[in-house]
């Protein structure tokens, strides 16, 4: 009966049966602690011995490379054009302004030079003229440019010019400022407080008095012919 | 707001888009305007034709304009620099053609770069 009766199914007693085997798995499970055996562990093989890291200060080796060839740098310019900017700009300035017509109007020292508050005269290539009051006057080389401000058909309109610019045929000097202005930038005269409005009827006199002079019939020597003694003209300095 | 400075009726309007991008508008920019002041109709009697005639646009109106004028500076290619004291423009019909027969104050001469030369050439005077 012993024998046979973990191969039969009870029919009955379910309850018996499971705390034996319960039983059993118990002892299984104390049987497989106690008597575990831990598996055979393959130890690495122990790494080979390292060069001592003091052998760079020893080897000597690499005094034996080969040396990397160098080339001495290409000659220096600096020597050869000590001020490239000033350089550019006359070679510009004398291709713009060949005679060095405009150069002298402009330059500070010339008795005759356009201040701001003047009323200048640019007549361009295409032959349309703009007159203005000058604002202001920016001296930078080649880059020299005067603001002139005018007043066409009740608007007020300013421009910048470009002294050496190939587009300007001629700037002529219209009419002085009576006072010599207390600003180097007179941009106050855009205010309606100080506006000079159009100057039209100064150029109109300024141009009947030059057709006059060219004519001869006032006597005066024309400025512009007198080329040899340009601070002779006191008024209607022109560069062309 | 601008001012616009041809005769069709219209003396102040508001700008409120560009066609050309969401940007500023420069100097021959196709912009959208409404018309905000324009000159009355009543002054010169109803009977009057040409007054009628002289005022396309009214009040509230909504419709296409170039700008002739601005006060932003302008740069041209030669390094001149322009600029006017006030903003303006020209009103034009969908077309493209200039709606009022005249052009009454100084223009910039840009516009000959964008196309605009019915405007440049109806103008007074250009810079």
């Amino acid at each position: 009966m012993a024998s046979t009766a973990p191969s039969l199914r009870p029919l009955s007693s379910w309850k018996g049966l499971l705390r034996q085997s319960r039983q059993q798995r118990t002892c299984i499970r104390c049987l497989s602690t106690a008597l575990a055996t831990a598996p055979a562990q393959s130890l690495p093989p122990p790494p080979p011995r390292l060069r001592s890291p003091f052998r760079i200060l020893n080897d000597t080796s690499h005094t034996s490379l080969k040396r990397i060839k160098t080339y001495p740098p290409p000659p220096s310019l600096r020597n050869k054009f000590p001020h490239p900017v000033d350089d550019w700009q006359a070679y510009h300035m004398k291709e713009l302004d060949p005679r060095g017509s405009r150069t002298r109007l402009f330059d500070r020292y010339n008795p005759d030079v356009p201040h701001v508050g003047d009323i200048l005269l640019v007549t361009f290539k295409t032959g349309d003229p703009f007159a203005g009051v000058c604002l202001s006057i920016k001296r930078r080389g080649v880059d020299t440019g005067i603001l002139l401000r005018s007043r066409l058909t009740l608007v007020g309109v300013e421009m910048w010019v470009k002294v050496y610019s190939p587009n300007v045929k001629a700037v002529e000097v219209v009419k002085r400022a009576e006072k010599r202005a207390r600003r180097g930038k007179l941009y106050y005269m855009r205010k309606p407080k100080h506006d000079k409005g159009s100057v039209e009827r100064e150029v109109e006199e300024y141009l009947k008095r030059r057709r006059l002079i060219r004519s001869g019939e006032l006597g005066v020597k024309d400025p512009l012919k007198s080329a040899k003694n340009p601070s002779a003209a006191r008024s209607g300095v022109g560069a062309r | 707001m601008l001012n616009c400075i041809d005769n069709s009726g219209a003396t102040i309007v508001e700008c409120v888009a560009n066609l050309r991008m969401k940007r500023h508008g420069r100097i021959g920019d196709r912009i959208i305007v409404v018309v905000q002041k324009s000159r009355s109709i009543g002054d010169s009697g109803p009977g009057n034709a040409s007054a009628a005639a002289g005022n396309k646009v009214r009040r509230g109106d909504i419709r296409h304009a170039i700008i002739v004028r601005t006060a932003k500076k302008v740069q041209r290619k030669d390094g001149m620099v322009v600029r006017f004291d006030d903003n303006a423009c020209a009103l034009i019909g969908k077309n493209g053609e200039p709606l009022g027969t005249r052009i009454n104050g100084v223009v910039g001469a840009e516009l000959r770069s964008k196309q605009q030369s019915k405007i440049l050439s109806l103008a007074s005077m250009h810079v």
